[in-house]
């Protein structure tokens, strides 16, 4: 599978904002690029990106064949309680990708 | 008026011995070639234009010569030749 | 009618021949770009007047100073004084220019003097864009050095690395496009590679990068996995390389996945067009000159030419080849341009060598013309130094790149 780099803080104090910080490598193939020899190369891209806390939603991105090669999402969050960040990615092809992350609020 | 005007210029022509005005691209070849470095100015027009095609066709093998004849023209290799025969 | 247009078809005649004064071309900016257009103008047409304002009494190269740094040449070797300038008839002007007023043609010097121009062409390189970079500063910078000004800089760097005990960590941050000398980093990285190898081989190389693709990357890599494994690690923007603030106080590099210590710190930051060039309103939102590509008369502001550095030449490097073939091309415009004629297209060239060990030098070569108001890369010239080079070739290409530097600091500045 792609390999993600990701940045969330390890503990955090309630009612903190954090920032979250991945980045997954994939080419995100736009589908309107051919070769050499002319032939279209299929469309590959990441089309959707979910990230939860203890199971709620924080962030759900529909991405597009416009956005360049491995995509680097930074968002914020407000820290509420301890528990287990999730992340989800889904590749055209239908694979996903699931990181975790955990967090201590105090 | 427009007769003098004419009679200035040849003047003024001959005072100072205004070079001829380099080709396309030959001014950068002294970036690389100078006295200390296999010299080129006031080489022989021939000399230097079939040097040239030969690096540019790869008949003669070059590190770099090659690369940069590539972007040129035979018509331009042969108008820097002439002009690169003529620098001190 | 005809006699104008007699007088069109000799444009450098016709300058000379009618105006009283000679034409006056003031020159900012005495390095690779702005030395070697003084000289240009005055061999094209030894009538224009031609003055050179430089705030330095000596100029120190930056090409060859990363073998400053490690060791393999000293500081002296890159200095250059304005004696040749002098000499080829041009008025040397030792000073900061600190203000342009286009409408009337003039420039200001720090010490309040005024120089009037019929043409002004600016080549004030780079200036680092501290602000760009959150932690660096110019005080940072004299613990985290960025020796991309040599000089001092330099040195200071090269005392670091004496300094630094074996099994120490050196790290090095890339900046994005655009950037002076875009194979530099990576020269950089090898010769430190190489003087830790000799030296200090229990040391290590941290390469961060704000990229993933970089100036001659397969011949750098290839060459990095043959003569520096487990030494030298390059960590690309994918990668999580990105230097987004730096510590000077714990000498650390942070990106946006963790952060690096360093024993020894090399910050090489984003950049600017020279503050002159601001000042005189040549510069756009994204602090570099856009410049037409046949005369590097800017594009915001008539009169003014920009080469070098500080200029958008399109498919060209930042490089001090580039800055001294676009004198070249600029100077010959200008004088047409003074005589009233349209400047021709040009053709330029440019190759930057690199070292990536003493006897191994690779290189990159492009050739350049005007498309659509940008230089752009002839195809089918140009391109790298083949990659399954024997060693041979690579011992020549090291010898054609001294060689090189020899000819072009003589033809600038001797
Ligand atoms: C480590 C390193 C290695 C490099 N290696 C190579 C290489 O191998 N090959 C290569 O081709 N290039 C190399 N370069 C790039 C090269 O140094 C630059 O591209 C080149 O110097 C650009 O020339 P320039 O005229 O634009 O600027 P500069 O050469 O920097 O000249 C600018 C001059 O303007 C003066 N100035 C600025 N503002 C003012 C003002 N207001 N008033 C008066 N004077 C002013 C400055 O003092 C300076 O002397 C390297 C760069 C670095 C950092
Ligand atoms: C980047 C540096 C560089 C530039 C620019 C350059 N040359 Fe060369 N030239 C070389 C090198 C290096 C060689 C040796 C062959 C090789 O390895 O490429 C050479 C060889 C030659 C030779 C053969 C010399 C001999 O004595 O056999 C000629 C002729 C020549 N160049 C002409 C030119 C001309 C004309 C130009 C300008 C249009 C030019 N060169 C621009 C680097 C350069």
């Amino acid at each position: 599978m792609a390999r993600v780099l990701i940045n969330i803080p390890k503990e955090a104090r309630k009612g903190e904002v954090i920032e979250i910080k991945v980045l997954i490598s994939h080419p995100m193939e736009s589908g309107q690029r051919r070769t050499d020899s002319g032939q279209v190369i299929p469309r590959k891209i990441i089309n959707k990106f979910v990230c939860t806390w203890n199971g709620d939603e924080v962030l759900s991105v529909d991405l597009f064949p416009a956005i360049a090669a491995n995509p680097f999402l930074s968002f914020f969050a407000v820290a509420d309680v301890s528990g287990t960040i999730s992340m989800t990615w889904v590749d055209d092809d239908g694979a996903t990708q699931t990181e975790l992350a955990s967090i201590t609020v105090t | 008026m427009m007769k003098l005007l004419v009679l200035a210029v040849v003047v003024s022509m001959g005072a100072v011995g205004f070079a001829a005005e380099p080709p396309p691209g030959a001014t950068t070849c002294s970036g690389c070639h100078g006295p200390s470095f296999m010299p080129v100015n006031g080489r022989a027009s021939a000399d230097l234009s079939s040097g040239m095609e030969a690096f540019r066709s790869g008949e003669r093998p070059s590190t770099v010569m090659g690369r940069l004849m590539k972007g040129f023209s035979p018509a331009e290799i042969q108008a820097i030749a002439v002009w690169i025969a003529e620098q001190k | 009618m005809l006699g104008r247009r007699s007088v069109l078809a000799m444009p450098f005649l016709a300058r000379a021949a009618f105006a009283q004064a000679a034409a006056r071309v003031l020159v900012i900016g005495g390095g690779f770009g702005g030395a070697s257009a003084a000289r240009a103008l005055r061999r094209t047409d030894p009538n224009v007047d031609v003055t050179l304002v430089e705030s330095s009494p000596v100029f120190t190269s930056c090409p060859f100073s990363n073998e400053v740094i490690v060791g393999l040449r000293e500081i002296g070797q890159q200095r250059f004084g304005y004696q040749g300038i002098t000499a080829a008839g041009i008025h040397m002007v030792q000073g900061t220019a600190v203000s342009v007023d286009p409408p009337t043609r003039r420039v200001t010097l720090n010490d309040g003097s005024v120089l009037g121009y019929d043409r002004l062409i600016l080549s004030p390189g780079i200036d680092i864009a501290y602000d760009a970079l959150p932690g660096y500063s110019e005080a940072a910078a004299e613990v985290l050095p960025h020796a991309w000004k040599a000089g001092d800089q330099t040195l200071l760097l090269r005392r670091q690395l004496e300094a630094m005990p074996d099994g120490g960590s050196v790290v090095i941050s890339a900046p994005a496009n655009p950037f002076r000398c875009p194979p530099g980093p990576y020269e950089r990285a090898s010769l430190i590679a190489y003087y830790l190898k000799t030296n200090k081989p229990k040391s290590k190389l941290l390469l961060l990068d704000a990229k993933d693709t970089f100036s001659k990357q397969k011949l750098f890599m290839s060459a990095w996995a043959k003569l520096y494994p487990g030494l030298l690690e390059w960590v690309s923007l994918s990668d999580g390389g990105k230097v987004v603030r730096v510590d000077a106080s714990t000498r650390s590099f942070e990106t946006e996945f963790g952060s690096h210590k360093a024993d020894v710190g090399n910050v090489i930051p984003p950049q600017r067009a020279g503050r002159i060039a601001v000042v005189a309103g040549v510069t756009d939102k994204t602090g570099w000159c856009p410049i037409d590509p046949v005369s590097f008369e800017s594009r915001l502001v008539p009169g003014i030419h920009v080469i070098g550095d500080a200029a958008v030449a399109g498919a060209m490097p930042k490089s001090a080849f580039a800055a001294n073939a676009q004198a070249k091309a600029c100077a010959l415009a200008v004088v047409r341009m003074l005589g009233g004629a349209a400047p021709v297209e040009p053709r330029l060239v440019n190759t930057c060598y690199s070292l990536v060990a003493p006897d191994y030098g690779i290189s990159v070569a492009g050739v350049y013309r005007p498309v659509n108001g940008l230089l752009t890369d002839i195809e089918g010239a140009g391109g790298t130094s083949p990659i399954d080079a024997p060693p041979e070739t690579r011992a020549l290409e090291a010898e054609y790149a001294n060689a090189w530097f020899k000819t072009l600091t003589s033809d600038v500045f001797a």
